[in-house]
């Protein structure tokens, strides 16, 4: 049986707080001596990256020729090499991990790689400003890095898909910082990056805005290491005073003089983290545990130590072990603590006395039955928090024999824990070697797990461990084909001939595809696996997997990088995604010829109308001197013609104008179902230049150009030119009704009420009377619309002398026509007594 | 009226989730810009945004073109950082431009995903503009993609459709219900089905005046966004000395204030800050007068009864009322000086002639009459939307225009409004839309299916005469929102979701029954969606495609026949249609779906739409459509 879990506790200060020393792996003689090395380790249980640190002396024994290159190992945590290459690029600044487990190395020309580990990697740059300066620290974290120029500027990267750098705030520095640190975007409450700095005697924080400075004095430091959580700091001065506070440095946390601690030998070595309540300073051998009121435990170690940062704990990897120093969790501290009485621990031993079939068991449950709920409870997490499978066990069965008494207990718990300690305990496996606590599982997610392993090309333990939490396979599946294709190249590249290809090339294809459905993967894109197929060079695979795709928007890039142009554009237009289209046709655009590009939308026929239509849309705004090619190449007469008309109606310049619209009935004519339009532009251009003509007679005191028909007659009348307006008239054939209105409206709003009736008088008004009165009574000239009252129709003529205010007439004209009921309709209307008076009187001579 | 109203409440889809989510994205979105930062907004863009958040909650500046305005600053190497939020997606085309424009390099591009917008409990809207005129004119179908996905995220958050109709849809849209299959996020709202109708399938509707208040609002003073701009005497509340008296007394004679002079001011038409309107907005403008009155004589009495108030506690009582009280005075005086200002605008000889032209057309009657009276129009210079919305109307409703008379009526346009009408002319013209065609047509255009409209009229009752003894008739007919006439849009909703009232009036059979309890009875049960059935030859003869879909999620889960025997047994609960309006919907539809969903029990319609459109802002967008890009030219090269 593994040794009492309390075995490894070990108190701090008042003995009321435990911290444990879990040893995870054993690695006697399987990593290299560390103090030699720069080492970068993964957070999450990750595996550690070591280069040579080149600043080190080193034995001449020891001295290997592949040392003299820049070399890269990468050790699981159980100290399995899992990666070695050589790096060939300038010096080598700064290397660390991403979220995701995949190793980051920037050199000092702001070039970047992100290998993952199989070895392949993606390389970007900070731009060829930064190439030239120089870079000269770095700092990487989970989602990005910043960049420290030799010009002592801040660059910003965020993500890992090569994304612009972006300079934050210049915090205006002589001399690079003695030591620096940043506090990553999640964990800070602007969300986004802050940097700290550490000059002079105090620390500058730069974040992409401003750079303040803290106005410390107590400066300068040599280490500064934000916690986990980012809410604090622990800072160590150069007389060795560790210094923590709150990380906007409004409190003071604790100090503590580390040069007195027994047992130091040489420089401080790190300043880490152990979960967020406690600092560990690890010099050579030594490694110092100050918990948060300025307690100390030492641990010891044979050579030189690392220490990663973990959201739980720090993990500590020596040349011979690795360890977990952690705080006791507090459900494990409830149950183990010795002396301990609370229900959990007197459930435990209960149970314990259970196994030992001893009637203490009932006695101690019946004691504790209240709070036997919460003792279950408390069981589960401790079995969590376990490292050893045995004591989960016990826990579990405590857990098991406490729900017994229990009428209604919630399984689910129970359960799940079940589930994850076996996902927990397969992973820590030495070959897998992932030591991942379950407090870290539940943070980073089951499919953050599933990645790792996959990364790992673990893909059946990746498989049972999805199938076995429910998950979907299709990441595991998919990393698979991958792999399958990448592995598989170098029998078909050794293949006879093409044919042997195409036969390697269907057994693949089908292999991946079989898989697939066996496993009920199927939404897995396919897309990606063909173009990981592409990339690879084999495009009769990728093309045959496409074929498997059912998302159309999904094989529309690989289409276009593998040249099959017009495929692409019909998926794309059969997507129905519009964004889709513009990204094909704008990328056709780019790399076709204008014939071409043309040609291959008109071959397209109808399924490709709607891509038409589009470029259309998008030429219209940006580019329409290739839409008018277009239009014209594919005959379309009517929209080159619209093309012209849209342009005219922003030209300034008359003769442009002129000469354009007649290009558009030009075009009109050019297609015979069009005759109409075509007369209407010649229309349009014959009064432009009689605009024109009309203009220089007027001495350009009056504007003419670009007014409608009906406009230019009613300018003309207004102006006095009553000739040209009835030249207009019978060259433009305007209908006479219209011609009416427009000389009505006109000669009222010229108050010309001497040419109004000589043109009322001029021949019988093709519009009748009635608009002049209604016209004029709206324009408020009432008087002058009575007298073309007597003009219109006998029966409208009392309602047209009411609207204009001549109550007696009307009463008149109703006497006339002997019409009572409208006369009582009038009496009803009437705005005063006055006039209801006369009205009566008219009413009642009408007896 | 108000029970319906409390059960629709209870019931409703919280649509006012939508408002929170794009609330929150927006400012998750700004957020990830670290600091003070100016905001620049698009024009088209702030309207919409105002719907979401308060303006007080940013500070809004106006800019139009971004990247001129980055070229500059560039220039003046100011030191700024860009970052361009794009609605509802980053787009290809967006980064192309700014890297032909060489500004690229300069922006950070991301997305605001802004969809759906509320615009009132039952009603959303993705408010778009010109999403009739993208789609018809242009062919840009991103309309029906990003339509697509909002309806997806609508699905997100109420759960699955589990039956999808189309109506009409030549285009892709069978997209949709492929990409619908997500994960649920709560399906406890219990919508059951979906309705999609392309705006094409009912194109007579916009064109009509809008008769009710606020169509009519929207007509004639335009609503943009649920904001009117009113003059500001009206929309803030004068002095509180003349406040008591003015209120009950202006009924009659208004004076005839100028609309367009005077100072402006945006006034938000909502239910929630204004509830005499929800009550107004769906009523026949011919009867708002009437409500105004009731409403201000119960103020009167309210007023009065307080000032009798003897005891403490009555007056405690009533110094409790009081908020209410003036908040509903104050509404109701906006509404009589609205309703003011229109009454006037309904009374000139233009709007008459043309609501004359279009009831006649409606009926069929002296069709070539009509077309003459359509030509006095133009020779009187009235407004060019509505002569050319009269012209449209009668080319669907007789099946064209004879060529020669057409000829010569778009002759007279072009004279009389300027040639640079033309294209609108032929727009409206094209095949896509053919909403002006000449007969014959000319022997090279594509044959389209004419539009059935006379068989129409008789097989979906849609004209109510318009004698005296009909008038009840109308008033228990969603034919209320255009005086007689009912939109075929909501016509064929009817034929899913509430069949009876496709071939009679519901309260007409109830009053054979009995006379007394017309209102409280006359609720029938809504019957299950069971498609199309009973009306498949009207649906047929409709140009377009039909598609019915039950969604795969439903069938698994649901039991083996979905539409009968999982909508049976829910008798009590009240389910919630879906209606989409593909290239936008106007007020009066709105109004007669609302109607349509009062006449039922146990079931609810959600209006979602493109837009908000009427006949002139159809008319606007297809003229103002060539000139967008004028400004551009000089900087393209």
């Amino acid at each position: 049986m593994a040794s009492h879990p309390t075995a490894h506790w070990e108190a701090i200060g008042d003995a009321t707080t435990f911290y444990r020393r879990q040893q995870l792996y054993s690695t006697p003689g399987k990593l290299p001596e560390l103090s030699d090395y720069m080492v970068a380790a993964c957070q999450h249980g990750g595996p550690l990256a070591l280069m040579r640190d080149s600043t080190k002396l080193l034995t001449l024994g020891q001295l290997m020729p592949a040392v003299t290159r820049a070399q890269i190992q990468v050790w699981s945590p159980a100290g399995e090499g899992l990666l070695l290459f050589s790096w060939d690029q300038g010096k080598i600044i700064k290397f660390g991990w991403t979220a995701d487990e995949r190793l980051v190395i920037l050199n000092e020309e702001g070039v970047y790689r992100v290998y993952d580990l199989q070895g392949e990697y993606q390389q970007y740059s900070l731009g060829s400003d930064t190439a030239e300066t120089g870079v000269i620290d770095a700092k990487i974290h989970g989602g990005g890095l910043v960049a420290l120029t030799s010009s002592l500027t801040l660059l910003e990267v965020k993500g890992w898909e090569g994304s612009r750098p972006l300079a934050l705030a210049n915090p205006i520095m002589t001399e690079p910082p003695h030591a620096w640190s940043i506090i990553p975007p999640d964990l800070n409450i602007s969300r986004h990056v802050e940097v700290l700095l550490s000059v002079d005697s105090t620390i500058y924080t730069v974040d992409n805005l401003e750079s303040v400075d803290q106005r410390l004095a107590r400066g300068p430091f040599t280490h500064i290491s934000p916690s986990p959580n980012g809410k604090f700091l622990a800072l160590m001065t150069f007389s060795g005073t560790l210094w923590v506070v709150s990380s906007d440095f409004h409190r003071n946390i604790t100090e503590f003089e580390t040069s007195g601690v027994a047992g130091i030998d040489g420089p401080i070595q790190q300043v880490e983290w152990c979960g967020n309540d406690a600092i560990i300073v690890t010099w050579p051998s030594l490694v110092l545990l100050v918990g948060p009121s300025g307690d100390t435990l030492q641990y010891s170690y044979s050579g030189s130590t690392f220490a990663v940062t973990e959201m739980d704990g720090v993990r500590i990897s020596s040349a011979d072990v690795c360890d977990l120093i952690q705080k006791v969790p507090s459900s494990t501290m409830s149950i183990f603590r010795p002396g301990s009485t609370t229900p959990s621990a007197i459930l435990y031993d209960a149970w314990e006395s259970f196994t030992n079939r001893s009637p203490k068991a009932d006695e101690s449950i019946r004691s504790i039955r209240p709070d036997l709920a919460k003792a279950v409870d408390e069981c589960i997490d401790a079995a969590g928090q376990e490292w050893e499978p045995q004591w989960q066990r016990n826990l579990l069965n405590a857990a098991k024999f406490g729900r017994g008494f229990l009428d209604f207990h919630n399984p689910t718990d129970f359960v799940n824990m079940g589930h994850t300690l076996k996902v927990l305990n397969a992973v820590r496996f030495y070959e897998v070697a992932i030591p991942l606590t379950y407090t870290q599982y539940n943070y980073a997610s089951p499919s953050h797990l599933i990645n790792r392993l996959i990364s790992r090309n673990m893909h059946l333990l990746a498989l049972r461990i999805s199938s076995f939490l429910g998950l979907k396979p299709d990441a595991v599946l998919k990393h698979w084909a991958c792999s399958k294709i990448t592995r598989s190249k170098p029998a078909a590249a050794a293949g006879l001939g093409k044919d042997a290809e195409a036969a390697a090339d269907e057994q693949v294809c089908n292999a991946i595809v079989e898989k697939f459905q066996q496993l009920r993967g199927g939404d897995c894109s396919y897309a990606e696996i063909a173009k990981k197929a592409w990339e690879v060079g084999r495009g009769g695979l990728a093309t045959r997997l496409l074929d498997h795709e059912a998302k159309g928007s999904d094989q529309v890039p690989l289409l276009l990088e593998m040249k099959e142009d017009k495929l692409a554009l019909i998926k794309a237009v059969d997507s129905g995604d519009t964004d889709l289209v513009y990204h094909v046709l704008l990328h056709l655009h780019k790399r076709l010829s204008l014939g071409s590009f043309f040609r291959l939308l008109e071959d397209g026929g109808a399924r490709l109308i709607p891509a038409t239509r589009l470029l259309e849309v998008y030429a219209r705004e940006q580019n329409r001197e290739m839409l008018r090619d277009f239009y014209y190449s594919d005959d379309r007469r009517v929209e080159s013609a619209i093309l012209c008309l849209e342009e005219a109606t922003w030209m300034k310049d008359p003769a442009a104008k002129i000469t354009t619209i007649k290009a558009a009935q030009k075009f009109f004519s050019e297609d015979k179902d069009r005759n109409f339009e075509s007369k209407m532009m010649d229309e349009n251009v014959r009064l432009l230049t009689l605009q024109q003509q009309l203009e220089s007679e007027m001495d350009n005191k009056v504007a003419f150009f670009g007014l409608s028909v009906n406009e230019t007659v009613r300018t003309c009348l207004l102006n006095g030119m009553s000739k040209r307006a009835d030249k207009i008239k019978s060259d433009f054939r305007i209908p006479d009704k219209r011609f009416w209105y427009v000389k009505l409206s006109a000669l009222i709003d010229a108050q010309d009420f001497e040419g109004l009736e000589a043109f009322a008088k001029s021949k019988r008004s093709p519009i009748g009377y009635e608009p002049f009165v209604q016209w004029l009574v709206t324009k408020g000239y009432t008087k002058e619309a009575t007298t073309y009252v007597a003009k219109c129709d006998s029966p409208k003529r009392a309602d047209l002398y009411a609207e204009c205010g001549e109550w007696r007439l009307a009463g008149k004209e109703c006497k006339e026509r002997g019409d009572k009921s409208k006369l009582e309709e009038l009496r009803k209307k009437c705005p005063n007594s006055m006039v209801a008076r006369e009205l009566d009187q008219i009413a009642a001579s009408m007896k | 009226m108000s029970s319906a109203d409390q059960d629709r409440e209870e019931q409703s889809l919280d649509v006012n989730l939508l408002k929170e989510i794009a609330k929150k994205e927006l400012i998750n979105a700004l957020n990830s810009v670290n600091g003070a930062k100016t905001l620049a907004l698009d024009a088209t863009l702030a309207g919409p945004l105002g719907l979401v958040t308060e303006v007080a909650l940013l500070k809004i500046y106006l800019f139009h073109r971004m990247q001129d305005q980055i070229k500059r600053h560039v220039k003046e190497s100011r030191k700024h950082t860009y970052t361009l939020l794009l609605v509802p997606r980053v787009s290809t085309l967006v980064s192309r431009i700014l890297e032909e424009e060489g500004v690229l390099g300069e922006v950070s591009i991301s997305a605001f995903n802004l969809q759906f917008i509320p615009l009132s409990d039952d009603v959303i809207s993705l408010e778009y503009d010109n999403a009739f005129k993208e789609l018809w004119v242009d062919g840009d179908e991103t309309v029906v993609f990003d339509s697509a996905q909002a309806l997806v995220s609508l699905q997100k958050l109420f759960g699955p459709f589990p039956q999808i109709r189309l109506e009409g849809l030549v285009t892709r849209q069978g997209k949709l219900s492929q990409s619908a299959v997500e994960p649920v996020l709560s399906s406890s709202a219990n919508i059951d089905s979906l309705i999609i109708l392309d705006r094409r399938v009912d194109l007579i509707t916009p064109l009509l005046t809008q008769l009710t208040y606020e169509g009519l609002v929207d007509e004639l003073i335009g609503i943009r966004n649920s904001h009117v701009e009113l003059p500001v005497s009206l929309v803030n509340p004068p002095a509180p000395n003349t406040a008591s008296g003015s209120a009950a007394a202006s009924t009659s004679n208004a004076p005839i204030v100028n609309v367009k002079k005077d100072a402006k001011k945006k006034y938000h038409l909502a239910t929630s800050t204004d509830p005499l309107y929800a009550e107004l907005r769906d009523l026949n403008f011919s009867s708002v007068g009437r409500k105004l009155n009731a409403v201000a004589r119960r103020l009167d009495e309210d007023y009065k009864t307080n000032l009798q108030a003897k005891s403490v506690a009555q007056l405690r009582d009533f110094v409790g009322k009081l908020g209410g009280l003036q908040t509903e005075h104050q509404s109701l005086r906006l509404h009589t000086g609205l309703s003011e200002l229109i009454l006037p605008l309904t009374r000139t000889d233009v709007f008459n002639k043309s609501l004359e032209i279009q009831q006649n057309l409606l009926a069929s009657y002296e069709t070539s009459a009509q077309i003459i009276a359509i030509e006095e129009l133009i020779s009187q210079g009235a407004d060019m939307q509505i002569v050319i919305r009269l012209l449209c109307l009668a080319s669907i409703t007789i099946g064209g225009i004879k060529t020669k008379a057409l000829e010569s009526l778009k002759r007279d346009i072009l004279q009389a409004y300027g040639y640079e009408n033309l294209p609108l002319l032929l727009s409206l013209a094209s095949p896509s839309l053919s909403m002006l065609a000449p007969i014959p047509l000319p022997p090279s255009a594509p044959q389209t299916p004419k539009y059935p409209f006379s068989s129409l009229r008789k097989s979906l009752r849609l004209l109510i005469d318009d004698n005296p003894e009909a008038l009840e008739e109308v008033e228990n007919d969603i034919s209320f929102v255009y005086s007689g006439w009912a939109p075929i849009s909501v016509r064929l909703v009817q034929c899913i979701a509430q069949k009876g009232g496709v071939l009679s009036n519901p309260a007409e059979r109830e009053k054979g029954a009995g006379e007394q309890s017309k209102a409280s009875i006359s609720k029938v049960q809504a019957h299950p969606i069971v498609g199309w059935k009973g009306f498949e030859d009207i649906v047929s003869s409709i140009p377009g495609e039909t598609v019915q879909t039950v969604q795969r999620q439903f069938d698994e889960t649901g039991s083996g026949n979905p539409p009968m025997s999982a909508n049976l047994p829910l008798r009590e609960q009240t389910s919630t249609t879906v209606v989409f309006f593909l290239g936008g919907c106007t007020y009066t539809e709105i109004a007669a779906i609302r109607w349509v969903s009062r006449q039922n029990k146990g079931r609810r319609f959600l209006i979602a739409t493109t837009g908000i459109i009427n006949g002139a802002s159809l008319v606007e967008s297809m003229t103002a459509g060539g000139r967008s890009g004028e400004p551009k030219v000089g900087t393209a090269q």
